[in-house]
C-alpha cells in the first residue's frame, strides 16, 4: 500500500479520504446531497445518524460498492475513481460490514484465506492469523469452526479478515450491534491500537451515541442524506448529539434509552421523579396469560437450547427476558411461534395446554410474536405489503375460501395509516421496504390480531431512533391494554426502560429474576454474565 | 399476481443515467424491461442460428427445415388442429408443475407420472363396457387417482422421512416405467388379448374411449385443448385468488413464516405434489385418448411428453400465462418433425431445437441474477 504509507509520511493534515459534494439518488429518494467527509490518519471519525440517514450509502461507496451520481473522491489528495471493491481495496480501504460473511462449517483460518488465488498453505495461514490475533489482543483461535464461535468472536474474525491486507483506511459499519457491553469495550481498545499506534484511519459508522461520544475523536452526523453537523468529540455532549441526530429536542426517555444514554435510564431507576413515566407495577392478581413450564428444546446434536426453562407472563404486564444473544432466545421465540418441538415441558396460554405439534396452534391461541429475524418467520419478502398483513388471519378476509383483494386492500390501507407505515402502496412488494417499514409491517399484524400475549424478539434491533422510540410507544400501549408482553432483548437498556419485570437468560434456564423497582444494575450484569448473584 | 420474482421485477434502472431521467417508477420499469426483451430476442435468435448451422454442416438447408417445420405444425391443411390437439397434454403437464412449483416443491417425474396415466386411462377404456362420455371421465379420473397416488408417495417419504422430491419423483418414473411394462406382459392388466406383434402391445382402444373432436375452420381439434385450458384457468385462479393458494404460495416463498401462520407443509405441500401428480395423471389421459399417441398402450406411448411438459413449466418461469404459448411452441416441434423427412434431415433436428430454445430462454435470468448479486445490495439505508 505504497500510496497510503506515502500520504501519512506527507502531512496529517492531508486527509487520508476526502468525499466531496457526494451525491446518490434512488430514484425520488436521495441518499446523499452533497456529502462532504474527511478522514484523517490517527483519528477514529464517527459517522453518526438515524437508520436511512445515508451513512451506510456513503461508506458502500467509499469502498466501491455503490457509484455515486455526483461528487468526487480523493485518497491522500489524488484523486481516485473507486469502481468495485477490488480497487478500495488497492487503495487500501477495506470494510468490517455490519452483517458478517464468515462460512459457518468452515474453520477461522479457512475462512480468512477464502477468495485468495494463491495455493493454501495451512501452517501459514494459520500462523499469520495468530500473529494478527496476538498483535491486536484478538484471542482468535484459527483452528476453531466458525460456527461454535460468539457473534464477538465472529466479528475478530471478520476483522482479521480485513486487516490481513493491511489496509490504511478501515471503515466499520454498526460494530457493535450484536456485541455484549464487554465485547464492545474490548473492540474500541483494538480500534485505539490500529489507529494510535499504526497511524491507520478509521470511520465508524453507527447510531448509537454513547459509543461515538465514547471511542472517537471527531465526529460527522447526518440525517436525511445531508451533514448537519461536525464536531471534535471533546466538544460534543450526548444532548447535543442527540439534537442534532433526530432533529429536534430529545425528551422522550426511549428515546434517550433508543441513543444509548444508559446513564439517564439508569437515573430513572433509582430516582423517583417522573412516576408516571415509569412502568407501573402490575398487580400480582392480574390472570397469567402465558406460562411455559420446565420447557426444554434441543439442538440437532442433542445439545439443550432450551433447559428447564418457565417463565410466566401476566396479563398487562411486560417481562423483559435480558442476556447474551446465544443464550437460548431464538429457541424460545421459535418454540412460541410453533417451529421447533419441546423435547419437555409445556406451554399454558390463559390456563390452557397448548398442543404445540400442530403449525400456527399458538398464533391460532392468541400468540402474537414479533420475531427477532423478521426475513426469516415474520414475512414473505415476495409477497405485497397487504398481503403481508393478512397472511396470519385469512379467514377474516376471504369467503367461500376465495380472497377479497377489495377487504385486503382496505385492510391494508387502515393499517398502513395506523401503523405510519412508508411504502410506494399496498401492492409493492414486501422486499421494497426500509427494516423500520418492514418491522412495523411485522407490528401491524401481530397487534392488530389482538393476541393475549405478544412475544416482541428483539423488536428494535437495527432501527433507528425514531423506529425506536415508536415501537416502546406502542409496547407500552399494548400492554396498558391488557396485552401481556414477553420482551426478548440482548439490550439492558431496552429491557430496563420497558419491562415491570426483568428475568435473565443465561444457557437455557432463567438464571435471576428481578421487579423493576429492584433493578440492579451490577447484578443484572453479573447475572447476564452468567455470574450466580 | 404480484408475487412471483420475474426478471422485469429486477431494478434494472439503477444506473446512474436511468436513476437522473425523470419520470415515476413505472415509466422505468418499463424502460428497464426493454434490454430484458431484447435479450430475449437476442438468445433466441443466436440459438437458431446455431441450430440452422447445425443443419447447414450437416448437409440441410436451414430455409427448406424451418419451411418443413411450418407445414407440419401450422400450414397445411389441418396441421395446426393436430399441433393444438398435442399442446393440451404439454400445458397440463406444465400447469401441474407450476402447483408444485408454487408450493416450493420440484416435481420432476411427470414422465413417469404420465406413463401410468395412459396406463390408467387405457385399462379403464378398453375394459368399461358404458357410454363414451362416461367411459372418458372415468379413465381420465384413473389416471389422475393412480398419478396423484405415485406423487404421494413421493409426498409421504417427503414429510415422513425427508427424501428430497427431486430424488423420489424421478427415481419413481423409473418403477413407473418398470411396472407399466409388467403390465404389458399379463392379460389380465394391459396386454391385448390377442397380441400379433412381436413386442408387447395393449388391447386397442374402442371408439367410445377416444376423445371427440370439434370443427375449427377445417381443423379437427380435440376437446382435450378445452379441458387444458378450463385446467390451466382454474389452477391459475385457485394459485391466484383462493385461500389455499395464497397458503400454497406462501409455503413456497417462507416456510417458517407459512408454518407459523398455520400452513402444514405436510398437508398443503403434499397436496400440491399430489395435486401435480393428478395434472400428470390427466395429461396422459389426454394423450391417450387424443390419437396422436396411437390407438393402443404401448411401453413408450408416453414419448417425452411429460419432459416437455416440464420443459414448458421451466420456461414459462411458473407462470400459467406463460405457458399456454410455451406449450403451443413446444407442440409445434413436435408435430413439425414429422414433415422433415422430405428435407432429408434427421427428425430428431426438433430435439435440438428445443434444448436449444431452453438455454436460450434461461440466459437472461441468468444474466440478471448475475447482475443483482455485482450490484450488492439494493436501495438506500
Amino acid at each position: 500500500m505504497t500510496i497510503a504509507s506515502d500520504g501519512v509520511a506527507a502531512s496529517a493534515a492531508t486527509p487520508s479520504v476526502l468525499l466531496s459534494g457526494i451525491t446518490k439518488r434512488y430514484g425520488p429518494v436521495v441518499a446523499c446531497d452533497g456529502v462532504d467527509l474527511a478522514l484523517h490518519p490517527g483519528r477514529i471519525h464517527g459517522v453518526l445518524g438515524e437508520n436511512g440517514a445515508g451513512k451506510s450509502t456513503l461508506m458502500k461507496i467509499l469502498i466501491g460498492l455503490i457509484q455515486p451520481d455526483e461528487g468526487s473522491i480523493a485518497v491522500n489528495g489524488d484523486a481516485v475513481r473507486i469502481s468495485d471493491p477490488v480497487a478500495a481495496s488497492n487503495l487500501g480501504i477495506a470494510m468490517v460490514h455490519q452483517h458478517y460473511s464468515l462460512v459457518e462449517p468452515l474453520t477461522v483460518w479457512e475462512n480468512v484465506v477464502l477468495g485468495e488465488r494463491a495455493r493454501l498453505n495451512r501452517e501459514q495461514a494459520c500462523t499469520r492469523v495468530a500473529a494478527l490475533s496476538d498483535r491486536y489482543g484478538l484471542g482468535v483461535d484459527p483452528l476453531a469452526r466458525v460456527s461454535e464461535l460468539t457473534a464477538g468472536q465472529r466479528q475478530r474474525v471478520e476483522i482479521i479478515k480485513c486487516l490481513r491486507r493491511e489496509p490504511r483506511i478501515i471503515v466499520f459499519d454498526e460494530p457493535t450491534s450484536v456485541l455484549t457491553p464487554a465485547e464492545s469495550e474490548h473492540l474500541f481498545s483494538v480500534l485505539r491500537v490500529v489507529v494510535v499506534d499504526e497511524g491507520r484511519t478509521v470511520a465508524l459508522v453507527s447510531h448509537k451515541l454513547d459509543e461515538i461520544l465514547h471511542a472517537t475523536d471527531e465526529i460527522t452526523i447526518m440525517r436525511g442524506g445531508r451533514v448537519v453537523g461536525r464536531s471534535r468529540t471533546s466538544e460534543a455532549t450526548a444532548s447535543s448529539l442527540a439534537q442534532a441526530v433526530v432533529g429536534r429536542p430529545v425528551s422522550l426517555r426511549s428515546e434517550a434509552a433508543a441513543l444509548g444514554l444508559i446513564e439517564t435510564v439508569a437515573a430513572t431507576i433509582t430516582d423517583g421523579e417522573a412516576p408516571d413515566d415509569k412502568p407501573q407495577r402490575v398487580a400480582t392478581a392480574a390472570p397469567v396469560v402465558l406460562e411455559v413450564r420446565n420447557a426444554t428444546v434441543l439442538d440437532v446434536d442433542g445439545h439443550a437450547l432450551l433447559d428447564d426453562f418457565s417463565i410466566t407472563v401476566r396479563a398487562g404486564e411486560i417481562v423483559g427476558l435480558a442476556g447474551v444473544e446465544g443464550n437460548g432466545q431464538r429457541a424460545l421465540a421459535d418454540m412460541l411461534s410453533s417451529l421447533v418441538d419441546l423435547r419437555s415441558g409445556e406451554v399454558l396460554v390463559d390456563g390452557a395446554v397448548v398442543d404445540l405439534g400442530r403449525p400456527g396452534a399458538l398464533r391460532r391461541c392468541g400468540i402474537g410474536i414479533i420475531p427477532e429475524d423478521r426475513h426469516d418467520s415474520g414475512c414473505v419478502l415476495d409477497l405485497s405489503v397487504a398481503e403481508n398483513l393478512v397472511l396470519t388471519d385469512l379467514h377474516a378476509v376471504s369467503g367461500h375460501g376465495l380472497l377479497d383483494r377489495r377487504l385486503i386492500d382496505r385492510r391494508a390501507a387502515e393499517l398502513m395509516l395506523a401503523f405510519e407505515i412508508q411504502a410506494r402502496s399496498s401492492a409493492a412488494p414486501m422486499r421494497s421496504l426500509s427494516g423500520g417499514n418492514q418491522q412495523r409491517v411485522v407490528l401491524a399484524r401481530e397487534l392488530s390480531a389482538r393476541p393475549k400475549v405478544l412475544i416482541a424478539a428483539q423488536p428494535t434491533r437495527g432501527l433507528d431512533v425514531g423506529a425506536i422510540e415508536y415501537m416502546s410507544a406502542r409496547l407500552r400501549a399494548a400492554a396498558e391494554s391488557g396485552m401481556g408482553i414477553l420482551l426478548i432483548s440482548t439490550e439492558l437498556e431496552e429491557v430496563l426502560t420497558l419491562s415491570h419485570r426483568i428475568c435473565v437468560i443465561h444457557a437455557g434456564r432463567i438464571v435471576g429474576e428481578m421487579s423493576h423497582r429492584d433493578a440492579d444494575l451490577e447484578r443484572l450484569g453479573l447475572l447476564i454474565g452468567g455470574v450466580a448473584a | 399476481m404480484t408475487s412471483s420474482a420475474t426478471p422485469n421485477a429486477i431494478p434494472t434502472a439503477t444506473s446512474p443515467l436511468d436513476a437522473r431521467a425523470p419520470g415515476n417508477a413505472r415509466v422505468r420499469r418499463v424502460a428497464g424491461a426493454l434490454p430484458i426483451a431484447g435479450q430475449y430476442l437476442m438468445s433466441i435468435a443466436v440459438s437458431l442460428a446455431l441450430c440452422a448451422l447445425l443443419v447447414e454442416v450437416t448437409g440441410g438447408s436451414p430455409g427448406k427445415v424451418l419451411s418443413a417445420l411450418l407445414d407440419g405444425s401450422v400450414r397445411s391443411p389441418g396441421s395446426w388442429g393436430l399441433t393444438l390437439s398435442t399442446a393440451a397434454p404439454l400445458l397440463v403437464v406444465a400447469a401441474g408443475t407450476i402447483v408444485a412449483a408454487k408450493a416450493g416443491l420440484s416435481n420432476i417425474g411427470q414422465e413417469g407420472q404420465l406413463l401410468l396415466g395412459c396406463a390408467a386411462a387405457a385399462f379403464i377404456g378398453t375394459r368399461a363396457d358404458l357410454p363414451a362420455p362416461l367411459v372418458i371421465t372415468l379413465s381420465f379420473l384413473g389416471a389422475m387417482v393412480l398419478s396423484g397416488l405415485w406423487a404421494g408417495l413421493a409426498a409421504l417419504m417427503k414429510f415422513t422421512r425427508k427424501v428430497p422430491e427431486v430424488m423420489s419423483t424421478l427415481l419413481l418414473g423409473f418403477v413407473a416405467a418398470q411396472i407399466t411394462t409388467f403390465g404389458l406382459t399379463k392379460k389380465w392388466l394391459l396386454l391385448a388379448t390377442k397380441n400379433t406383434s412381436r413386442v408387447n402391445n395393449g388391447e386397442q382402444l374402442p371408439d367410445r374411449a377416444k376423445m371427440p373432436t370439434f370443427t375449427l375452420f377445417g381443423n379437427q381439434v380435440s376437446w382435450g385443448v378445452v379441458i387444458a385450458l378450463v385446467v390451466t384457468i382454474v389452477i391459475s385462479f385457485v394459485l391466484g385468488r383462493t385461500t389455499i393458494g395464497f397458503r400454497l404460495r406462501m409455503l413456497g416463498l417462507n416456510s417458517r413464516t407459512a408454518r407459523r401462520a398455520g400452513v402444514s407443509a405436510a398437508v398443503v405441500g403434499g397436496g400440491a405434489l399430489i395435486a401435480s401428480g393428478a395434472a400428470a395423471g390427466l395429461a396422459g389421459g389426454l394423450w391417450m385418448t387424443g390419437g396422436s399417441a396411437g390407438d393402443r398402450f404401448t411401453s413408450n406411448v408416453s414419448s417425452n411428453i411429460g419432459w416437455q411438459g416440464l420443459l414448458v413449466a421451466l420456461l414459462a418461469r411458473d407462470r400459467a400465462s406463460l405457458a399456454i404459448p410455451m406449450a403451443f411452441v413446444f407442440a409445434a416441434l413436435r408435430t413439425g418433425s414429422s414433415f422433415l423427412a422430405a428435407t432429408g434431415v434427421d427428425r430428431r433436428i426438433t430435439d435440438v431445437v428445443q434444448a436449444m430454445l431452453v438455454l436460450a430462454l434461461l440466459v437472461p435470468p441468468a444474466i440478471a441474477a448475475v447482475q443483482r448479486r455485482r450490484r450488492g445490495t439494493e436501495g438506500a439505508s
